[in-house]
């Protein structure tokens, strides 16, 4: 039961299913022609029928037709309705492409149904072909081959057709890969003329070549000769002997040859003449060869009557001929050891092995004989190129021959001349020359017949020695190469001798150069003088090994740093230039090339700076400014000689003398005494260097001679009974060595020009309450070392010794308390100062010596000090007659003091401006 | 044997084919006006060609029979190859025979043992014998056109198969392996007379053609002169 519904199942699915298939494979129309294949550039139609049911079904007729051309709607200019049921559409020059064209309907809806679809292949027909052509290799069958023509774009089979008249035999159908050969399937009957063609086909069309006719033997190439073998011949050294082996074909066909050989060496062929290998032969002889050589022999065949085809060469075979006796009689020279001693010389004889083309053979030795003018002969054989003898030193001539299995050569024979023999007659016009990368020597023969022209050469170098190498020529050559390994760019030195039958002639030499180059490095250029505005520079000529060819000229190259380069040619055969117009101080750079005829090549750069002057110019300016001063200088001294006197009274003018006026006779207390101490006295102890300069006015001459006077007889007294002052000079305060003041003791001060002097009495009236006192006005230069005395008590106790009192001591504490005065009141006014300070009588002051002698020093004295100066001088200033000499001094010290305390003073303008004395 | 039987009547039905066809040929060699000259000379190679076939033919197919077929100084007895046309003939009667008699002789033989040669083909063993039979054959039937050529050139009309002279290979009721063999040495033998014999026929025709051409060629300079 079970299986009955799975039978009855099983078969409503298989109805239902092929119903459903049958649907959809049926289509709704078809095109025609269903696969077609267009030829490039033709027109195409295809048609679309539509079944009557599917038109009914969807309610559409021919005119529902459109077409596609790959997805892409083809345009309805093209269509066609036929009927109700077909529609064509027609494409023009169909071009390369594989097209798929499309049949569709628009239904009710403007719902697309595609109906049929078929593809459209588009190619050629095939061409002609052309060229067909056959070939028979010898065993093997025939093979053709020919031009298809153009590409078809479509599938094209080829056949090659052969047929007799009375057979035809099998097609040969190309394989895909090679379409335009194809080897025929039998092997080829040979003398039996044999039709061939070509036909070639596709989809579009057939076509077939010419047709050829020919007999296959025409056609054959044939296997190449087998076992070829060369053998030389002992009776003939010229002559190969070549055997080989021919193939079957030779049977019923007649074959020509062609034989090549070559030396073993060589790369090129010789070819024997065709016309001797005409025939049909096993063996051919060479001939004309050279002795005692390698031979490379090839051969190939084809059928004599040249119908075929050249069979491939056969494998190489080589032979060497048999030798002969050497065919040129070797080079011969000789060359004479300088030395000549115990009357002998010693001579090396040389010559050259013979090449292989005139040896002719191995070579076994040389033979040498020496003849001297009647005596026996001196036979040598040598293995070796030369020959070392002593000879006398007469006249000898040498003959040698070389020797191989076979024979020996011509004899080259040699004059060796006397020991005194002067050798003459040089060649002449000697010239050297690269070509075609060999170098050429030529000269003009001398008038003398030549046996022999002997070439010798050798490279030219500092580093080392010429080695020369030589070649012999025969006597009627003008022109020869160097037959030996020549470098490029070495300098050869070229010598051609002569060979007379007496002997050699005179060498004549040449240098020559292979090949160029430019120097491997340039000239080093230094400077032999720099000038001003010109630099000698010098080189060394470059040594011959790094000149790689004639040195034809030298550029030097100089520049500033800034500058353009300048360039200038030098001829070679300078070591030395002169550079002009340079500018002075400047700093050059200067390299040099040297150029041969293919290039230069720059040295280093060399630099150097041109002077500012040129030589001896500083000493045309310094000397005569030099002399010349010197000459100013000593006009000066001469004038200031001359006018000494002046000077000195412009220098240390006589103080007026104050005893002399008469304000000093009015004052009882200060004799009119007066000294002047002489210039050498002026600085007993040397530590005075200002100088205090009392300037006399010279109307005021009168009492000039009186002050003199006075003034030594002042001196005297104080000498007497003081001694030396110990105001002048040391250091004051601070070790200053500023004058100080002192107004204390007159006495003391009066051994110099800058003690204190006693010039003027003020008497004033009362000021305010106080009592008008008499105030002496003196002035003083003493430079008292004051503090020195502490540090130095020696110095205090020479001057006590001196002194004989304590004078020096009080003012020493004066000046102290002094100080103290100041620091202690500095807010009292500059005048009161003043007058405190001048206002002190000489009585006052000694009591307060007194007073303040158990007063500890002050230990900052040293400001104190110096600002006491402006207080003295401005007393001095506002108060008194001031000697020229004070106010000098004074204004130095208060111009000092002025900056320090930066008060204006109206004195200092006042007394430079009078220059002399200011009325009281 | 049924073997054997069925040989000779292909044999027959070979012989008859390559009668019929050939008459129909103008010439194998074509060579256009200038001739039978040249075509004699194909001709001439042609024998000598199959001279040097049938050389190392021979070789191989002795060897293939064994021996003693195949040793050197073997010379049995002419036996029961009679139907095989002989080649050998007085001296004096060839000197009679005319070219065209001459000319027929060699082509009713060859057209006899190319059939017998074809049998050869088929029995042969290895590939390489039958290669080089079958080359030989197709060989043999150019030679066969190629003297069908040279007698349409000289204008002689090819021999007509008699019905009664046709080449009976009556096959032997008692053809034992051994006799076969012997047929085929004979055969082997026989051919290599008959192509000795051809060349000289046509190296024969070859000379006495020259005379002639040369003869046409001073005939047709001379109105020049």
């Amino acid at each position: 039961m079970l299986t009955v519904k799975t039978w009855i199942v099983q078969v409503l699915f298989l109805l239902l299913t092929s119903e459903s298939i049958g649907e959809l494979v049926n289509p709704c129309g078809y095109i025609t022609p269903e696969s077609p294949v267009v030829q490039l550039g033709s027109n195409f139609t295809a048609v679309c029928v539509l079944k009557e049911k599917c038109m009914k079904s969807y309610h559409v007729n021919a005119s529902y037709i459109f077409w596609k051309t790959n997805h892409v709607t083809v345009p309805s200019e093209q269509y066609t309705v036929i009927n109700s049921t077909a529609s064509s559409v027609t494409f023009t020059n169909i071009s390369l492409s594989n097209t798929q064209l499309t049949c569709n309907i628009r239904t009710f809806g403007q719902i697309d149904q595609n109906v049929y679809g078929i593809r459209i292949v588009s190619g050629l027909p095939p061409e002609k072909p052309k060229n067909l052509s056959c070939i028979v290799n010898e065993g093997e069958k025939m093979r053709c081959q020919w031009d298809p023509g153009r590409e078809t774009f479509l599938d094209t089979n080829f056949t090659l057709k052969s047929e007799w008249a009375t057979e035809k035999f099998d097609d040969c159908k190309t394989k895909r890969g090679t379409p335009t050969t194809c080897t025929l399937s039998y092997f080829p009957v040979y003398f039996v003329y044999l039709e061939v063609w070509v036909e070639a086909e596709n989809a579009l069309g057939n076509v077939t070549s010419d047709h050829i006719n020919f007999d296959p033997v025409d056609k054959v190439k044939p296997n190449p000769p087998q076992n070829l073998s060369v053998s030389n011949s002992e009776e003939l050294s010229t002559i190969l002997k070549l055997t080989w082996l021919n193939s079957n074909i030779l049977d019923f066909l007649i074959l020509k040859y062609s034989i090549e050989y070559r030396t073993k060496d060589a790369s090129a062929w010789s070819q024997i003449p065709p016309e001797d290998t005409a025939s049909t032969r096993s063996s051919f002889t060479v001939q004309d060869l050279k002795p005692y050589t390698e031979y490379v022999f090839r051969i190939r065949c084809m059928k004599a009557d040249g119908k075929g085809f050249w069979s491939d060469w056969s494998e190489e075979a080589s032979g060497v001929t048999y030798e002969a006796r050497p065919s040129k009689a070797p080079s011969f020279w000789y060359k004479i050891d300088k030395s000549h001693s115990h009357g002998t010389r010693s001579v090396q004889l040389i010559w050259k092995a013979l090449p292989l083309a005139e040896a002719n053979g191995r070579i076994l030795d040389y033979e040498v004989t020496l003849t001297r003018w009647k005596s026996r002969l001196q036979n040598y054989t040598v293995n070796d190129t030369k020959l070392k003898v002593n000879l006398t030193s007469d006249r000898y001539i040498a003959s040698l021959t070389a020797r191989n299995t076979v024979g020996r050569s011509d004899t080259s024979v040699l004059t060796i001349p006397a020991y005194d023999f002067q050798a003459t007659h040089p060649v002449t016009d000697l010239k050297a020359f690269p070509k075609d990368n060999v170098l050429w020597v030529e000269w003009t023969a001398p008038g003398k017949p030549v046996i022999k022209y002997i070439v010798e050469w050798c490279v030219l170098s500092d580093r080392a020695p010429c080695i020369p190498d030589w070649q012999q020529e025969d006597g009627a050559v003008r022109s020869t190469y160097l037959k030996g390994d020549l470098e490029e760019s070495k300098c050869y030195l070229l010598t051609v001798t002569p060979v007379y039958a007496d002997g050699p002639g005179s060498p004549a030499s040449v240098k020559a150069y292979l090949k160029q180059a430019p120097p491997s490095r340039g000239p080093t250029v230094r400077t032999k003088k720099v000038g001003k505005n010109e630099a000698v520079l010098e080189w060394d000529q470059l040594p011959v090994d790094v000149q790689n060819g004639f040195i034809r000229n030298y550029t030097i190259f100089y520049r500033t740093i800034i500058g353009n380069e300048t360039a200038v040619n030098v001829d070679s055969s300078h070591t030395e230039y002169t550079l002009s117009s340079l500018t002075s101080d400047t700093l050059y750079m200067v390299r040099m090339a040297a150029f041969t005829d293919e290039g230069g090549k720059d040295g280093p750069e060399f630099t150097f700076t041109t002077p500012k002057f040129a030589q001896g110019e500083i000493e045309a300016i310094v000397v005569p400014v030099c002399l010349a001063f010197l000459l100013i200088t000593l006009l000066g001294v001469l004038f200031c000689f001359n006018k000494r006197d002046l000077i000195k009274k412009h220098i240390w003018p006589n103080v007026p003398d104050p005893s002399k006026s008469h304000i000093a006779q009015w004052s009882p207390h200060t004799p009119p005494r007066h000294n002047f101490n002489p210039k050498e006295q002026m600085y007993p102890d040397g530590n005075f260097t200002d100088v205090s300069v009392v300037e006399i006015e010279p109307n005021d001459k009168k009492p000039f001679p009186e002050d003199l006077k006075s003034l030594d007889l002042f001196k005297k007294e104080k000498i007497s009974t003081e001694g030396h002052s110990s105001g002048i000079g040391g250091s004051s305060c601070m070790s200053s060595s500023r004058p100080s003041i002192s107004s204390s003791d007159e006495n003391e001060s009066a051994q110099n020009t800058a003690s204190t002097v006693q010039y003027s009495t003020v008497v004033h009236s009362g000021y305010r309450h106080q009592v008008p006192s008499v105030q002496v006005f003196s002035r003083s230069e003493s430079t008292q070392p004051l503090l020195d005395s502490e540090e130095r008590p020696e110095d205090l106790q020479l001057v006590d010794n001196v002194d004989g009192s304590d004078s020096v001591l009080p003012r020493q504490q004066y000046f102290k308390q002094n100080c103290n005065q100041l620091e202690t009141s500095p807010d009292m006014s500059q005048f009161e100062r003043s007058k405190q300070v001048s206002s002190v009588s000489e009585e006052d002051f000694v009591r307060l010596q007194q007073q303040q002698i158990s007063d500890p020093i002050p230990q900052s004295c040293g400001s104190g000090q110096m600002k006491m100066f402006p207080e003295v001088s401005s007393a001095d200033a506002f108060t008194g007659p001031v000697t020229e000499g004070q106010v000098e001094n004074f204004e130095a010290v208060g111009i000092e003091a002025m900056v320090d305390e930066g008060m204006p003073k109206s004195y200092l303008p006042q007394t430079v401006r009078r220059g002399g004395y200011i009325p009281q | 044997m049924d073997l054997r039987a069925g040989d000779s009547w292909g044999m027959l039905t070979c012989l008859c084919a390559v009668l019929w066809h050939l008459p129909a040929v103008p010439a194998l060699n074509r060579t256009g006006d200038l001739g039978p000259g040249p075509s004699i000379q194909k001709t001439y190679d042609l024998t000598r060609y199959l001279e040097h076939q049938l050389r190392s033919l021979a070789g191989t197919y002795l060897n293939y029979l064994g021996p003693p077929f195949n040793e050197p100084d073997f010379n049995p007895p002419r036996l029961g190859a009679e139907t095989l046309p002989r080649a050998t003939v007085d001296l004096d009667v060839w000197r009679s025979l005319d070219d065209r008699l001459r000319l027929a002789q060699n082509y009713e033989a060859y057209s006899h043992l190319l059939c017998y040669v074809r049998g050869l083909d088929r029995q042969a063993a290895t590939a390489e014998l039958r290669r080089g039979l079958g080359h030989f054959c197709t060989s043999l039937q150019g030679l066969l056109g190629s003297i069908a050529g040279v007698m349409a050139a000289l204008g002689y009309p090819l021999p007509q198969p008699l019905p009664g002279t046709e080449p009976t290979w009556a096959p032997g009721p008692a053809h034992s392996d051994f006799l076969q063999k012997m047929d085929d040495f004979w055969l082997l033998k026989e051919l290599q007379t008959w192509l000795w014999r051809s060349a000289k026929d046509f190296n024969r025709l070859k000379k006495k053609m020259q005379p002639s051409a040369a003869a046409i060629t001073l005939r047709l300079k001379a109105p020049g002169f």
